[in-house]
């Protein structure tokens, strides 16, 4: 039974497809009240970086600022008094080395956990991945004494080495299952093509699992960059603490520092990792992705 | 150039348990030899072993009189063609070809020349910048077959290549690798399980089963002449009819169908058996439908009852009931059948097998393989 398609209102069927796949305005409210709740302390931090501290003192927190010119007093300000130049060097090269060399081994890793038959494999994943089961914060006080007594306490190695043993444990795992979902027929094959270990590594799976080993640096990155407890506790000085420790120099009794400096302080420090994710959220997008082709 | 593989005495075994059981073959340098046999017959196993991806738990490898047991198989000179493909997801058609060429630091003249030549008999050229993601079956298929190609090896090695294109390509690519192989004349082992692919491609086939070699010859000698009633069964389709005889005073009973069968002379010597029970081994075209096809000795008629049939065009299947016994035949002269209908069948006694009743070995005299 043909049909006369050009009887047909196109438009009235585009309409219905678009009603079916609407919510209710129920459902719309309850998720525009959602939002706000997440919304209003980005709109509260956002306002407040242009304002004076006298100005913040006499409205209310969520009024508009009178104008923009605040901003770069309150980012000076914060710059100089918490040192950020150092604190956001710092942390970049944690975040940076530190997040690139745990993917690295983490790929050695996942390479050996997934291509050696060897006995007690799975042992070994489970040890390695054991790292992420316990709360962090139970490595800090052997930590701290061992490093005291290593002299690490208060260096950037003694930091580079921290952050890199605690992110390798989760790409480990995501790693190991991705690289389990690439064909060892291919290894097979460039080993056939004349490939040692080391070529079928580098040139043969690393390159395929580019997706993946962005997507945990971005994460491990970010948890550097975040990271307060460690720093506070391993790095202290000026020249090694990191930018979350250095914000804390705007905490506590003493500080005379307004609300708006402390929120201009907290913008510029969480603006590294966001343009990192902007750069590099297609390279994320896909390697969440869990096939690959073959 | 081509190269000749000789396999002693070969063993894997996994743990404890045997894959392959000891096979011993020579394969003439040139060649083209097909493993075939059903799942778990340990033929991709042997074919691994010959590639040097898995070890060799006892036995000799040789090619070309060169012991390769322990040789890595980058330095064997073989090249594979994999079931997946196994292309190189991240590097283009051209890359994947270069990648073998590149690491034995070919010169770049060398390497052109050895790609040009790939890409012009694989017709590659269109796809050359292309990853693999964006071919079809049948272009990557070219392509893994071009990357075996570049390195100009001793040895060709296919793993089921063709298992995963559809019906047409298949048959296609059959023709195209069968094609290749001739014009190069490279030694070439192939596994399959696919009997069509094996009859079709191979000159020399080997038919394996648990890890043993059940029989070797030429795809018209297997299929004429099987070893025993495994190779008869697994070659062929629709399959070998399989029906229980006796040897009394030099013709075969057959109560089934209530005839006896006068032999021709030469093949089998039925003196020597007589009086034992064996199996006779009848293809579906060995059971005529008279009016249908080659006419047969009228000594061997019976009737039967057709259950159904399959009309494939130029012929049709029947599949048929003699009492208890069920077996197919092939019409050749194609005509409408109504199930239940009865139709009168010749049994065409020249190329008929018999085996062993016990033990399904054939019973032909050994010389008779001349056919």
């Amino acid at each position: 039974m043909a049909v006369d398609l050009e009887t047909l209102d196109f438009d009235q069927i585009a309409k219905a497809e678009r009603r079916r796949g609407k919510g209710s305005w129920l459902i719309m409210g309850g998720a525009l009240v959602m939002s706000a709740v997440w919304i209003v302390p980005f709109y509260y931090m956002i306002i407040s970086i242009f304002k004076t501290t006298p100005e913040y003192a006499q409205k209310h927190p969520l009024a508009l600022p009178d104008g923009v010119g605040p901003l770069i007093d309150n980012a000076v300000t914060a710059w100089n008094n918490a040192k950020m130049g150092a604190g956001l060097l710092n942390s970049f090269i944690y975040g940076s080395i530190g997040g690139a060399l745990a993917i690295f081994i983490a790929a050695l890793a996942a390479y050996g956990l997934t291509r050696f038959d060897f006995k007690g494999r799975n042992l070994w994943f489970m040890l390695i991945f054991s790292g992420t089961v316990f709360p962090f914060q139970m490595y800090l006080i052997p930590l701290f004494f061992t490093y005291q007594e290593l002299g690490l306490l208060n260096t950037h190695l003694g930091m580079l080495i921290f952050y890199t043993a605690i992110c390798i444990p989760f790409p480990v795992l995501v790693l190991r299952n991705y690289m389990n979902g690439l064909s060892r027929e291919m290894d097979e094959a460039a080993r056939m093509d004349g490939a040692r270990e080391w070529t079928v590594f580098s040139r043969i799976i690393l390159p395929n699992c580019l997706g993946p080993m962005t997507a945990t640096f971005l994460l491990q990155f970010t948890w550097i960059w975040n990271d307060l407890l460690f720093s506070t506790v391993l790095a202290n000085k000026t020249e090694v603490r990191s930018i979350m420790a250095a914000l804390q120099v705007f905490q506590g009794s003493y500080s005379s520092f307004g609300p708006n400096v402390i929120m201009t302080a907290a913008i510029i420090a969480s603006l590294p990792s966001l343009i990192l994710f902007i750069f590099l959220r297609k390279h994320f997008m896909n390697g969440m992705r869990i096939s690959n082709v073959g | 150039m081509a190269s000749e593989i000789k396999i002693r005495d070969l063993v894997k075994v996994y743990g404890r348990l045997p894959v392959v059981r000891g096979i011993d073959l020579d394969i003439p340098a040139g060649s083209f030899t097909v493993f075939v046999g059903p799942s778990g017959c340990g033929k991709t196993t042997t074919l691994r072993m010959i590639a040097g991806l898995e070890s060799i738990s006892h036995g000799d490898l040789t090619v070309d009189g060169v012991r390769m047991n322990e040789t890595p198989s980058r330095d064997r000179g073989v090249a594979m063609v994999f079931q997946s493909y196994a292309l190189y997801p991240h590097k283009t058609v051209r890359e994947n070809l270069e990648f073998s060429l590149k690491l034995e630091k070919l010169p770049t003249a060398e390497i052109n020349r050895r790609i040009d030549t790939a890409v012009e008999v694989l017709e590659l050229d269109p796809y050359m910048d292309r990853k693999p993601e964006a071919l079809s079956g049948g272009q990557r298929q070219r392509v893994a077959m071009g990357r075996a190609l570049v390195r100009e090896p001793k040895v060709f090695l296919f793993d089921e290549p063709l298992s995963n294109l559809d019906a047409k390509l298949r048959n296609q690519m059959r023709v195209e690798i069968k094609r290749l192989q001739r014009q190069l004349g490279v030694t070439t082992v192939y596994v399959t399980h696919d009997q069509v692919e094996a009859m079709t491609m191979a000159d020399m086939i080997v038919v394996m089963r648990d890890g043993l070699v059940e029989q070797t010859g030429s795809p018209i000698d297997i299929f004429e002449n099987p070893a025993n009633q495994f190779v008869a069964g697994f070659i062929g389709t629709p399959q070998m009819n399989f029906i229980d005889v006796t040897i009394a005073g030099g013709t075969l009973n057959v109560p089934d169908f209530g005839v006896h069968l006068t032999m021709p002379k030469g093949r089998f010597d039925l003196a020597a058996h007589d009086g034992q029970a064996a199996v006779m081994g009848a293809r579906p075209e060995h059971l005529v439908p008279v009016g249908h096809g080659a006419s047969v000795e009228t000594d061997s008629h019976f009737e039967a009852e057709i259950e159904f049939s399959e009309m494939l065009g130029n012929e049709t299947l029947l599949f048929c009931r003699k009492g208890a016994v069920k077996f197919v035949a092939r019409m050749q002269n194609p005509r409408m059948i109504e199930p239940g209908e009865t139709m009168t069948f010749g049994i065409d006694t020249d190329r008929l097998n018999l085996f062993d009743k016990t033990t399904g070995e054939t019973l032909r005299q050994p010389k008779a393989n001349d056919i």
